[in-house]
């Protein structure tokens, strides 16, 4: 991994960590992954597709040859997608009485029922506005 | 698709086209300087699902080839003639060489791919991941190889980023489909196509 990347990766995870609790986008997580263990998985893991559950056991199985940058990154990558996948999930069930309020009741598909509450300028509860903010719908 | 060595050719180097309606299709450079926000507006817009069966498609695509039907690329047209219709964006997706193990470079793509799935504007919708590749090697073994790697890019959506399995389905479809026809060996015809197909119910 290039300094140039490096710097760049610490400088997004410091961000994002000091955010309030907007989780990171997939794109930037699976970026980070990508970037700081590509030699790592070309070496140890060949032939394995991305999958949170094969690529993670195997990196963690070849510990010891894995690079600093990669040892952090790959355990920070897979934790921020699974928190990004928890809170995205999270929204439509923590903001249906806002939906129940706000859009006449939960929608039949999520989609609606957060462009919904998203397009409702007053009356969101805090608890679904905080919701939505660590999904980072907003 | 057999591809040329890494030096020469790149990896298996793909791209997918997650189809925006009637929008002409861009180079892989300009999908990649364009925004997540662009990559929404593309695949909105379906007003009418299309009447399309995929396992019928996946069996019209398989007897073509095996019928040698349509063997000059240059006179070959697309198979598919109803996705064009749909919605669509193109992104470039990296694989091992003849594998459909997707590279490490290319997860950042992914990731975005996901972010997009995951707009509100699209949650409601479903999708088709279509793999194609340029005409180069053997027909049969591209449809094979498209196949393998559409489903690849739909396991690693789901497994990874827990895109529903039910928005999304693979289909390959070779060299059946090529993206420039005139030139059927181009490099922009090694890709996937992503369509909006439809409400997820």
């Amino acid at each position: 991994m290039n300094p140039i990347r490096s710097i760049s990766s610490i400088l997004l995870i410091a961000a994002w960590s000091s955010a309030s609790a907007e989780t990171m986008r997939f794109e930037d997580a699976a970026g980070i992954l990508g970037a700081s263990c590509v030699k790592e998985i070309d070496a140890n893991c060949r032939g394995v597709s991305l999958d949170p559950g094969r690529l993670k056991d195997c990196l963690l199985r070849n510990q010891d040859s894995l690079s600093a940058q990669c040892k952090t990154d790959y355990v920070r990558a897979f934790d921020a997608i699974q928190k990004r996948v928890a809170a995205r999930s999270a929204v439509v069930k923590i903001c249906e009485r806002d939906a129940v309020k706000l859009c006449g009741g939960p929608q039949k598909q999520g989609g609606q029922t957060l462009e919904c509450i998203l397009t409702a300028t007053r009356g969101v509860s805090a608890r679904c506005n905080q919701a939505i903010g660590e999904a980072g719908y907003r | 698709m057999r591809l040329g060595k890494k030096s020469r050719r790149g990896i298996g180097s793909f791209i997918v086209l997650l189809i925006g309606f009637m929008a002409p299709l861009s180079s892989a450079q300009a999908q990649a300087n364009a925004t997540p926000e662009d990559w929404v507006n593309k695949l909105v817009g379906l007003e009418t699902a299309p009447d399309l069966e995929v396992a019928a498609l996946r069996q019209q695509a398989l007897e073509r080839v095996k019928s040698k039907a349509d063997g000059v690329p240059l006179q070959r047209p697309p198979v598919a003639m109803q996705l064009l219709k749909l919605p669509r964006l193109a992104v470039e997706i990296q694989f091992d060489e003849d594998s459909s193990v997707i590279r490490p470079e290319s997860y950042r793509t992914l990731g975005r791919i996901a972010d997009t799935l995951y707009d509100p504007a699209l949650l409601p919708y479903k999708f088709l991941i279509v793999g194609r590749t340029a005409a180069t090697g053997k027909r049969e073994f591209n449809l094979t190889l498209s196949q393998r790697r559409a489903d690849a890019i739909r396991g690693a959506l789901v497994t990874t980023f827990k895109i529903s399995p039910k928005r999304l389905q693979g289909i390959g479809l070779g060299e059946e489909q090529l993206l420039d026809a005139a030139h059927p060996t181009a490099p922009i015809n090694q890709r996937f196509e992503l369509a909006t197909v439809g409400k997820a119910l």
